[in-house]
């Protein structure tokens, strides 16, 4: 059963209901107002994780304090190719992604945080998109995994229990950190060094102060990338018994902003096509590789 | 200095008519605070006195003539800001002070309501509260009054004016902290905790000087972490690496995000602490200390006397912030000098407060499921293994474990009250209990991540709310009230043989102390979720108390939603005292 992406996005939207369809009988104006406002001021106001390096955060050294990274570059891409200026906000992440949907893509926040007309860094996934069903979930458009790395000159290949008693680095309560904690019988639980990002925790194995780390890809690849020299080695098989197998990233919009979401989705495809978004990851050291969700499934 | 002169001269005119009431302008010392159960004609600290009892000698009200009780006045906090009211009102001076939802405070005129001024602290917009943004009041000394922010500032305002006297940032709400409690005031300082359990903090206690907001001393609550005194090293808390293993005690949560009491005889300040982080308790082997446990304080140098855990090693989420208050009492023909905390665990405890040795425990709920009692030569819990939630384990879902209390407690944050005269305690519990299991396919901050998925159910078909009076001495409950809607208010008890509480569904209510019967209730149109206070003025007794529902109940959803789901939000303070 070959599916193109778009075919199978098409299936999940007319999963989540038909409610989203009824708004264009009713208050018509408004389901099709999102893309027209945006245009019409301007500006399109983007949600993206505060701190999240590669991918966003802030970076005083860059461009006068603005957000840096791979979805903040990618931000200014869709409001560029929309003709319009980006509005970018960082905002701290809640204890899971229902809080952040809430917060940031449908209600706002209860403190006055105007919600956003699109989030980046959506996990795309089929569970996530039957239980919320004030988003519009789409344009998954690229995969992330959990990887190793470790110092130089160290086996990078060899089980993780063979570091024991030597420094292992890992994001807080994160599922590398409960990967390691639980190894092997939680051999390496007195070894752990937890910091507050796994950004981070890859960079500490350039700076002596690590001899493996667990991460995500983009996170090791860009630590990698930032530390020229260092030695840093990734790992290339498989973490043995790792808790997660990979997951797509994309966009969410309110419901009734399906317009536009599709807007937002065909300058997506484009930049997939033109190899821009491509670009755009490996400025930042990453490798991109396209969403499964988006791939041909037999 | 004119003016201060033309207040005083004010008060004293008008002295004639206000019985017992101090200078206004000189205001609360800290030995008045430590006084304040003895003075009926205020209510200076949140628990009306340090110990936190809630107990009122004032009997003009009482078993027979409380059915008279009406409204004298109500007031509104206004605005679109109509959720979560869980303070506790101050009354000093002929003025009502109470805090707001969304980190506001009110001074009103204690005898007719009208609002004298309204403090409105900024905050970012950035912050997205975990639990609601509530506040559970303020605290009194001198000219000010002082009180905590949802973006973690202390804030003293003047009490005359509502104008801002100091402003200290306590942390950075950027990093998950965030404050909700009312302050405690011991020897003209400041004590307050910290709050953000969530987010892979580490507890502390603070003490700040009263007048200008600075530091004095820091506690933190886990072992390993080094405390402060004057701005010095003070020695770490507990023994490093003894209960937690790796560097996992540097985040090791214990957040004393509900305040705490004050015994002056033992200059002891007890605090309770939140559960350990990271929540799959499988993850950190050991009693992770000091968590879920009443830590005692020296008042003057910030070190920790005694502590006692009531969940080691917690694995259901069940917080220790619960108040610990101290009570007198003869014990097997000994008198005693003790204190009581109901725990989240479902647990009612008893210790000696001056060595916090272990004294007894009694089940007050319908139901532990992960605990078959707490073992009376140890002081640990009896722990039935099968009810843990089990270790993460991949793309697997794992075992669902039912688990009572949920992990939102046989009682929360709202305080009970001890009656001097009854030797009762008044608990305000919900027998509840919780599905739980790991949840593969969940996702933080767009990685994916291993989240513990949970569903809240009631475990009885007629409540899920019940007001019990415990007898410390047995462990016995003497009565019950039950009510269909979670209990989320504070209780007060009175030498009227007076026992007060609110409920969701709107009502201010009195009950019989000695025997639960219902004798008075009136309906505030919005859920109550405050705590009441009595005083005494111009020779009458008023009850007041906060209505308006929020807090963090209607956040889950599921069965329990159903016993609340017509209740409107609101924002009143409603005083009440006996038709002539």
């Amino acid at each position: 059963m070959a599916r193109d992406r778009r075919s199978l996005l098409k299936g999940l939207a007319a999963a989540a209901g038909t409610l989203g369809l009824s708004t264009a009988f009713g208050p018509a104006r408004l389901g099709a107002a999102p893309l027209e406002k945006v245009k019409e001021l301007g500006v399109l106001r983007v949600g993206l994780y505060a701190d999240n390096r590669p991918w966003s955060w802030e970076d005083p050294s860059s461009n006068g304090g603005q957000p840096a990274g791979i979805d903040a570059d990618l931000a200014r891409a869709l409001a560029e190719t929309l003709g319009l200026r980006a509005d970018i906000v960082l905002f701290a992440a809640g204890e899971d992604l229902s809080d952040d949907l809430r917060n940031v893509v449908w209600r706002g926040g209860l403190l006055g945080f105007k919600p956003c007309d699109v989030m980046l860094h959506v996990p795309f996934d089929r569970a996530i998109i039957r239980q919320e069903d004030n988003v519009f979930f789409l344009a998954p458009y690229c995969r992330e995994s959990f990887g190793a790395a470790c110092s130089r000159g160290g086996n990078c290949e060899a089980m993780p229990a063979s570091f024991k008693g030597r420094p292992v680095a890992v994001e807080l309560a994160s599922i590398p950190d409960f990967y390691l904690l639980g190894h092997a019988g939680g051999v390496l639980a007195r070894d752990l060094v937890h910091l507050s990002t796994g950004y981070g925790a890859v960079s500490a194995l350039a700076e002596g102060r690590a001899d493996f780390a667990v991460a995500t890809t983009a996170q090791i690849e860009a630590a990698v990338a930032d530390h020229p020299g260092a030695g840093i080695q990734v790992r290339k098989s498989a973490l043995p018994m790792m808790l997660s197998p990979g997951w797509d990233i994309g966009l969410a919009v309110k419901e009734n902003s399906r317009t536009l979401g599709s807007a937002l989705e065909d300058a997506i495809d484009a930049m997939i096509a033109s190899g821009r978004l491509k670009a755009i990851f490996s400025r930042h050291g990453v490798e991109w590789r396209p969403a499964m969700a988006a791939q041909p499934q037999g | 200095m004119k003016r201060r002169y033309s207040q005083i001269i004010g008060t004293l005119a008008a002295a004639t008519s206000l019985v017992g009431t101090p200078l206004a302008a000189a205001g609360p010392t800290s030995t008045d605070i430590d006084n304040d159960a003895a003075t009926p004609g205020d209510v200076i600290s949140y628990g009306l006195g340090p110990w936190g009892q809630r107990f009122s000698s004032l009997d003009k009200v009482n078993t027979a003539n409380v059915a008279k009780l009406v409204p004298a006045f109500a007031a509104s906090l206004g605005g679109e800001k109509q959720r979560g009211q869980e303070a506790q009102p101050i009354v000093y001076g002929g003025m009502i002070y109470v805090t707001g939802s969304y980190s506001r405070v009110f001074a009103f005129d204690a005898r007719t309501g009208e609002k004298k001024w309204e403090y409105n602290a900024r905050l970012p917009d950035g912050i997205m509260p975990c639990c609601d943004v509530v506040n559970r009041g303020a605290a009194i000394h001198g000219d000010k009054i002082v009180f905590a922010t949802l973006d973690a500032h202390l804030i003293a305002l003047n009490r005359e004016t509502g104008k801002v006297v100091w402003n200290k940032k306590m942390a950075d709400y950027t990093a998950g902290y965030s404050a909700t409690a009312a302050p405690l005031i011991v020897k003209n300082m400041v004590i307050y905790g910290n709050s953000g359990g969530e987010f892979g903090i580490t507890g502390a206690v603070n003490a700040y000087n009263v007048d200008t907001g600075e530091l004095i001393w820091s506690r933190p609550t886990i072992e390993g972490n080094m405390g402060s005194l004057n701005g010095k090293d003070n020695g770490i808390t507990g023994k490093t690496n003894a209960t937690w293993p790796g560097d996992l005690w540097k985040t090791g949560g214990g957040a004393t995000w509900l305040g705490g009491t004050y015994d002056p005889a033992t200059n002891l300040i007890y605090m309770g602490t939140g559960n350990p982080g990271p929540w799959n308790s499988h993850l950190r082997p050991g009693d992770n200390l000091y968590t879920s446990s009443t830590i005692a304080v020296d008042a003057d140098s910030g070190v920790i006397k005694w502590h006692y855990q009531t969940t080691p090693h917690d694995g259901w989420d069940f917080d220790g912030v619960n108040e610990f208050i101290p009570f007198d009492a003869t014990i097997g023909g000994k008198p005693m000098k003790l204190g009581a905390k109901a725990d989240r665990n479902g647990y009612f405890y008893v210790l000696d407060r001056v060595t916090g040795k272990f004294v007894s425990a009694s089940k007050f709920v319908a139901q532990t499921t992960w605990a078959n009692g707490i073992n009376a030569k140890t002081g640990r819990p009896n722990y039935v293994d099968a009810n843990r939630p089990g270790a993460p384990a991949g793309a697997d879902k794992g075992s669902v474990v039912f688990a009572s209390p949920s992990f939102l407690g046989g009682k929360n944050w709202m305080p009970m009250a001890y009656s001097k005269d009854t030797g009762l305690f008044y608990i305000p519990s919900n027998d509840w209990g919780m599905d739980i299991w790991n949840e593969p396919i969940a996702y933080k901050k767009g990685a994916a991540y291993l989240g513990a998925g949970f569903t809240i159910k009631p475990i009885a078909d007629d409540h899920i709310g019940a007001l019990r009076a415990m007898d410390p001495a047995t462990g016995k409950i003497v009565w019950e009230y039950k009510n269909s809607a979670p209990l989320w208010g504070g209780v007060l008890t009175t030498h009227g043989n007076l026992v007060f509480t609110g409920t969701p569904e709107g009502y201010l209510k009195a009950f019989d102390a000695k025997t639960g019967q219902e004798l008075w209730k009136f309906q505030t149109g919005s859920g109550v979720v405050g705590s009441p206070i009595t005083w005494e003025q111009d020779g009458e007794q008023y009850v007041a108390v906060m209505s308006g529902w929020g807090g963090a109940v209607p956040l889950w959803g599921g069965e329990v939603a159903k016993t609340f789901k017509e209740i409107s939000q609101g924002g009143m303070l409603w005083v009440f005292k006996l038709a002539r």
